[in-house]
């Protein structure tokens, strides 16, 4: 796909974990692949990320999960997705989430999932194969 | 698990497999780097170890500079203690697992504090609701506590607190609520909080640890300890949390220190002197995968801890020399990708832990990078440990690699990398001001992105990762533990239903007499536990100090003070 404009990530942490070392490596990461990063940080909750992407006119929207809390939020987030018409943005997810989770997490509306421990090239390339303009 | 197909079907795929044979049968270590980049030769010899250093900076284990350890007699004198890191659900849940791992051989409790709790909110914050119990344990009220304490004999057991925040005041205030109306001598408790709120900023709760907020509270805990519970270790200054962040070893050691000393230079401006408080300081220590070197990392902390409470502190007696320790097992070294990997990885882990003479150990599950442990997987852990205690045969004699020609010359290397790295911090003006002008959080972030990219580019291989990767499994190894929200909504209800019945007026008198204090700049302890006894919440409490010193109430800016 060509594009004149960089792809534009929002990354976020929801909710109260603090676990943030994934979330600002990933951003530092997918910068210096030539997109335009917005960290978010900590305590955001779905609203302020979807308000967030709004403003920033992402593309995608990364949110790190480390604390368990991903079913609970990962619906909300869609939720306000929807309401926001934001279906041309990718929603990618990742951090400590079971195996047996992903495909949940898939049928709620999350486009791909990295578990720890995943490289940053498949990461980049997924961002950038399947990014919706 | 993660295995490919085999044999290959055609005649291609079946000499590639003999070319890839004919390389690994070649292939030798091309590493000449430690894990955290010290250059280490092919070879030590005699030559590396000169006689006199013995007299000098090793000795016999038990005596100053510790180098081999606290103990003459080691292991022979006490196992370590196999304490499991507890903490899930409602109280009640935490409780019930605890039962199970004393009766599977644990011989220390351990519980560790869900997020709510470490950011210091209750229950019933709005925030929280969502999130209690997840990833740990929730004590908003005396009932939580009671809960998680019921049943067992508090003078008796050694319980490790791991709160690991700010909040470590209000834990600490009601574990010692609880057990005073129990009827327990506070003189009698044995065991340890996680008292360093100072590096939980590091661990993502920066609103919830003012730096001023976080040596006033963590000093106050200390103080409380050293006059009123003498067998109670009062700090663990938390190494691990740092380490986890993708800190080198000889970084995890410095900062460490550096956020101890404030401590110590606070009680030391308080008028103690420092072999009043300093034989309860203990540390909380990450082993990571570099077997050798994460033994010599725990040798030269011991002895620069030893001649820094010597030579700089004037420290007299040898208990407060002595660097005390318990290993975490490094959770970031942990992947779910092939996840029963990771039991061998915790296990040698484990055993640099025990080689390096550890005091208290928790050993990771294997599914620690997929969800909390399942009871499978925390029985598993402990088993690890009972391997190495009862089978391997390394707890006959103390530190049996001293002397090594190696170990000792790498214990220099690692000594003179981590004054490098203290130094370094000297030269930005000291640690309060690393941290105040956010100097270390900058340091963080840069080695965080340091390791991601060594695992990308492969300078630091990672089994399963970036060599013999497999496609991921569908299910998780004997299951996930999942966390019932009846647990939460269950303990949301009690804490909402306590707030109602308590007596208002005692509890706005008490809570209130605790901000005078805090204002007046007393130990805010006691008058934490006399909040408690009325009903004041850890939310509250913190609450109330946090008005005291000029902070909003909520460290989410979402509550108003109640009072």
């Amino acid at each position: 796909m060509k594009r004149d404009k960089k792809i534009r990530v929002v990354v976020s942490k929801v909710g109260l974990d603090g676990h943030d070392r994934g979330a600002k490596v990933i951003s530092s990461l997918l910068r210096e692949a030539g997109m335009e990063v917005i960290y978010l940080g900590m305590y955001q909750m779905p609203s302020d990320i979807i308000k967030a992407a709004i403003d920033e006119d992402a593309d995608v929207i990364g949110v790190s999960y480390l604390s368990g809390e991903h079913l609970i939020y990962t619906p909300q987030i869609v939720d306000e997705m929807k309401k926001a018409n934001l279906d041309h943005v990718l929603f990618v997810a990742g951090g400590v989430i079971p195996v047996e989770d992903i495909s949940t997490l898939k049928k709620m509306g999350v486009d791909e999932v990295f578990v720890a421990g995943s490289l940053t090239e498949p990461i980049v390339k997924f961002v950038k194969d399947n990014v919706r303009v | 698990m993660g295995v490919k197909k085999h044999p290959a079907s055609t005649n291609q795929e079946s000499s590639m497999i003999w070319e890839k044979y004919l390389d690994a049968y070649y292939e030798r270590s091309k590493s000449t780097l430690t894990w955290s980049g010290l250059e280490v030769k092919e070879v030590y010899t005699p030559d590396d170890l000169p006689k006199e250093k013995y007299q000098t900076d090793i000795s016999d284990p038990g005596d100053y500079p510790f180098t081999r350890g606290i103990h003459r007699n080691m292991f022979r004198g006490r196992y370590w203690t196999r304490r499991e890191v507890i903490g899930m659900g409602s109280p009640q849940d935490t409780h019930d697992r605890l039962k199970l791992l004393v009766d599977e051989g644990g011989s220390g409790l351990n519980t560790i504090a869900d997020i709510p709790y470490e950011m210091g909110l209750d229950a019933d914050h709005p925030w929280a609701q969502n999130e209690v119990g997840l990833t740990g344990v929730c004590i908003t009220d005396l009932n939580d506590m009671e809960t998680l304490t019921a049943g067992i004999p508090l003078d008796k057991v050694s319980w490790s607190l791991i709160t690991a925040s700010t909040a470590a005041s209000v834990t600490m205030a009601q574990y010692a609520a609880v057990a005073k109306k129990r009827g327990y001598d506070l003189k009698d408790l044995r065991g340890s909080v996680q008292n360093d709120p100072v590096h939980f900023r590091y661990c993502g709760f920066k609103p919830a640890c003012p730096l001023d907020l976080s040596i006033k509270l963590g000093a106050d805990v200390i103080e409380f300890c050293t006059n009123q519970m003498p067998l109670w270790y009062y700090t663990t200054v938390n190494l691990y949390d740092l380490r986890e962040q993708g800190l080198t070893a000889p970084q995890e050691v410095a900062f460490g220190f550096l956020i101890a000393r404030l401590y110590v230079d606070e009680m030391i401006r308080r008028g103690y002197a420092i072999d009043m408080f300093a034989p309860r300081f203990t540390f909380y220590v990450s082993c990571h995968m570099d077997f050798f070197e994460e033994i010599a990392k725990i040798r030269a902390a011991r002895r620069i801890w030893a001649r820094l409470m010597k030579e700089h502190y004037g420290a007299k007696q040898p208990a407060s020399q002595k660097f005390r320790f318990a290993v975490h097992t490094a959770g970031c070294s942990l992947v779910p990708q092939q996840p029963l990997n990771n039991i061998v990885r915790i296990a040698y882990q484990a055993m640099a832990a025990v080689l390096g003479g550890v005091q208290s150990l928790h050993c990771c599950s294997y599914n620690e990078p997929v969800c909390l442990p399942t009871e499978n997987g925390h029985t598993q852990a402990l088993r690890t440990q009972q391997i190495l205690a009862y089978e391997t045969g390394v707890t006959n004699v103390a530190d049996p690699l001293g002397g090594s020609y190696y170990i000792e010359n790498l214990t220099d290397q690692l000594e003179d990398a981590i004054y490098k790295v203290i130094d370094e911090v000297e030269q930005v003006g000291g640690m309060y001001e690393a941290i105040r002008t956010e100097w270390l959080d900058r340091k963080f972030e840069k080695e965080a992105l340091s390791r991601q990219k060594e695992l990308d580019e492969r300078d630091k291989i990672v089994v399963g990762v970036n060599m013999f990767a497999t496609p991921m499994e569908e299910k998780t190894p004997f299951g996930v533990q999942r966390i019932p929200s009846k647990s939460a909504r269950m303990q949301i209800e009690s804490v909402t239903r306590n707030k109602k019945r308590r007596d208002a007026l005692v509890w706005k008198e008490r809570i209130l007499a605790l901000k005078e204090a805090a204002m007046e700049k007393k130990n805010v302890i006691p008058y934490m536990i006399e909040a408690t006894y009325a009903g004041a919440t850890t939310g509250e409490m913190m609450g109330a100090v946090r008005l005291a010193m000029g902070y909003s109430y909520d460290p989410l800016n979402i509550l108003e003070a109640p009072f």
